[in-house]
């Protein structure tokens, strides 16, 4: 009984049943206590009635003895009409002196709720009352109008509790449904992108419901996969691509090595090949940064970096490299702006951004490069006065792989950029690219 | 150099075996962080080559309770993972060197020499280096050659003193770059470059030989006294 109960419970339709039962069970309760107050009640109505006659006909005693009763009784019998109170009164040998109540006379004195006239049919509540001379009076009330009133509240009370059982039944069955139906409509989609159309979505029908905000957070989980998957999906092919080049070169350089016979060309093959295995190692370690840092595994790590003293660092360990290209360079670090992070990696994102502007610049360039707090931001800008990048470009600048027009004919993983996105977003923090007569990438770092 | 190699990867590990033993090492090996220990433990090695993920008992463990147990013997430790938090973890335990798989054996030849002879020169930190007419102060931060004093700018003086250190020796960009900038990645400019030459034009301006050599596709080599 117990597992069905508790199983019963987290069905929509067994919650519903159980609900209705519970209020139809209520409704009997409610009827049965009616009954029992109404029935009480009628009864002593009845009881206060003949008393009230009996009173009466005890006063005419008093004035006129049995007689005067007898006299009474008939005047009474002879005004009545059909659902009033019946008499009879007797003698001390139990001979009838008046009244038409067709039933024995009770031997002791009192009350009785029940009595039953000579043919069996009529049911009087009586009160017997002995007089001074030895005769008995009997006045009784038909309980045919409190019995019909007792029938009547039964009556209702079970017609109710059939009829809340049975609109119980048919709401939780109708409850029940519109639920099946609902969920069945999530389950089937969630069937249909199990079994691979990742397009679909859990259906709506706009009216705010509780199904409707479930499906509605369900496609936006399902969006966010979706993002995620074509993320990867772009990642590993752009991977693919990327490798096939070096690793066609490799395989060529290898072949040449086999082929030639002089020892000189093969040395040189093999240097080369070297060179270009080690390219795609630097490539693999690249993205294996990106995943890492992207995995924030790094954030524990953190500490206070005074950034102004890490940009002088990476400053000085660039400008000679600036000078021999023959750029420019111009600085202007706020002092004292610290912030929550991991040394190395910020080191590597300047590094980065230092990298990245003076590769794809040509000599006579400025590179400039900026520190300032604004509110509770750093703002760490690295930009330069050379040609800029596309429009267009921008958005794509920061994912795996990206080229634009300006690195296509410079050696580059192109990946740089994105470890410098996946830095920043470690951090709590936000690239942007800016073309506006020159180039600018700005990284906005959290100071709390 | 007597090496031990713990390493459980077989092909990274005859890799490394055959490398250092045509270099004219003594190589010893196991397969399994306890053995390893072990073996470690008698302590007649001058290096240990360590993986850091092994069977039986991890690289780190076997790091911690080899020092805990008093051996200095100096430790390269090899890693699968270029994690941040590894590189720093595997130092912290006790690693003299770590080393991310994969690597070129290069690299690893540099290191592993590189490891030789170190405990000494911790164990008496000196305040001058003096190779040949250059000298070196490493308090005063000065340099002079052939008695004329030369100006360096702060990692000027820092790549010269790393060099001078380590002197015969050869010294990978990669190592220059982690030990005088502190990076652990390699940028794709020519950072270490561009400061050698800058370094080696203040060095040699009084028209003496070169005393740093570029060994091609391998590093650098401070040319020490005979």
């Amino acid at each position: 009984m117990k597992p069905l109960l508790s199983t019963l419970w987290r069905s929509t339709f067994g919650l519903v049943a159980l609900v209705s039962l519970g209020l139809a069970l209520s409704a009997l309760l409610i009827g049965f206590v009616v009954y029992e107050v109404a029935h009480e009640a009628l009864e002593e109505q009845l009881d206060h009635r003949i008393a009230a006659e009996t009173r009466a006909l005890l006063v005419e005693n008093g004035r006129g003895g049995v007689d005067e009763v007898a006299r009474a009784i008939r005047q009474r019998e002879a005004a009545s009409s059909g659902d009033s109170l019946a008499y009879r009164l007797v003698d001390h040998t139990g001979q009838t002196l008046a009244g038409s109540l067709d039933a024995p006379v009770p031997a002791a004195p009192g009350y009785l709720e029940h009595l039953v006239d000579k043919r069996g049919d009529r049911v009087s509540q009586a009160l017997t009352t002995a007089l001074a001379d030895g005769s008995r009076l009997v006045v009784a009330a038909d309980r045919a109008a409190l019995n019909e009133t007792d029938e009547t509240i039964l009556t209702i009370t079970a017609i109710a509790f059939a009829a809340m059982l049975l609109i119980g039944i048919a709401g939780a069955w109708t409850v029940g449904s519109v639920t099946r139906t609902r969920l069945r409509e999530i389950d089937s989609a969630a069937q249909a992108i199990i079994d691979g159309d990742l397009s679909r979505r859990m259906p709506l029908d706009g009216s705010g419901s509780e199904f409707d905000r479930v499906s509605a957070t369900l496609n936006r989980m399902l969006e966010r996969i979706a993002a995620l998957l074509d993320n990867l999906r772009q990642v590993s092919s752009d991977v693919a691509h990327d490798l096939r080049t070096p690793l066609t070169r490799l395989n060529n350089r290898l072949d040449e090595a086999l082929s030639t016979t002089d020892e000189a060309d093969r040395q040189l093959a093999i240097e080369a090949a070297l060179a270009d295995s080690r390219e795609l190692l630097d490539l693999f370690a690249a993205l294996l940064r990106i995943s890492e840092v992207e995995a924030l595994a790094v954030r524990r790590h953190f500490s206070e970096v005074a950034l102004g003293a890490l940009l002088d660092e990476l400053v000085d360990a660039y400008l000679p490299d600036i000078e021999a290209s023959g750029h420019r360079l111009q600085c202007e670090i706020e002092a004292g702006v610290v912030v929550p992070g991991d040394r190395r990696l910020l080191r590597q994102l300047i590094a980065n951004l230092l990298d990245n502007t003076l590769r794809h610049t040509p000599a006579g360039t400025t590179i400039s490069v900026r520190l300032s707090a604004v509110d509770d931001h750093a703002a760490i800008t690295i930009g330069d006065d050379g040609p800029g990048v596309a429009a267009n470009e921008l958005p794509r600048l920061f994912q795996r792989f990206a080229r634009s027009e300006r690195s296509r004919h410079t050696a580059g993983s192109g990946l740089g950029l994105a470890l410098v996105a996946a830095i920043a977003t470690a951090h709590r923090g936000r690239v942007s690219a800016t073309s506006n007569g020159g180039f600018s990438i700005t990284v906005e770092l959290p100071e709390r | 150099m007597r090496i031990l190699i713990v390493e459980d990867d077989v092909a990274t590990r005859q890799f490394i075996v055959k490398g250092l033993a045509a270099l004219g090492h003594q190589i010893s090996s196991s397969s399994d962080g306890r053995d390893g220990l072990f073996q470690a433990t008698d302590g007649r090695y001058d290096a240990l080559i360590v993986d850091r993920l092994l069977p039986g008992l991890d690289g780190l463990s076997l790091l911690r309770m080899l020092r805990a147990a008093g051996n200095r013997t100096p430790v390269l430790m090899l890693t699968a993972v270029a994690g941040i938090a590894d590189r720093v973890e595997g130092l912290e335990s006790g690693a003299d060197d770590y080393l991310v798989k994969p690597f070129a054996f290069s690299e690893l030849a540099a290191r592993v020499h590189a490891l030789g002879r170190r405990p000494a020169l911790q164990a008496e930190p000196q305040q001058r280096l003096i190779i040949g007419d250059v000298e070196l102060d490493l308090a005063r931060r000065s340099v002079q050659r052939a008695g004329r004093r030369i100006l360096l700018q702060p990692r000027e003086f820092a790549l010269l003193a790393e060099l001078m250190r380590n002197a015969d020796r050869v010294m990978t960009r990669t190592m220059l770059l982690e030990r005088v900038w502190d990076f652990d990645f390699d940028p794709r400019t020519n950072i270490v470059e561009t400061h050698l030459s800058r370094l080696r034009a203040k060095l040699n301006a009084g028209g003496e030989p070169d005393p740093i050599e570029t060994l091609r596709g391998a590093g650098y080599r401070y040319r020490g006294d005979e």
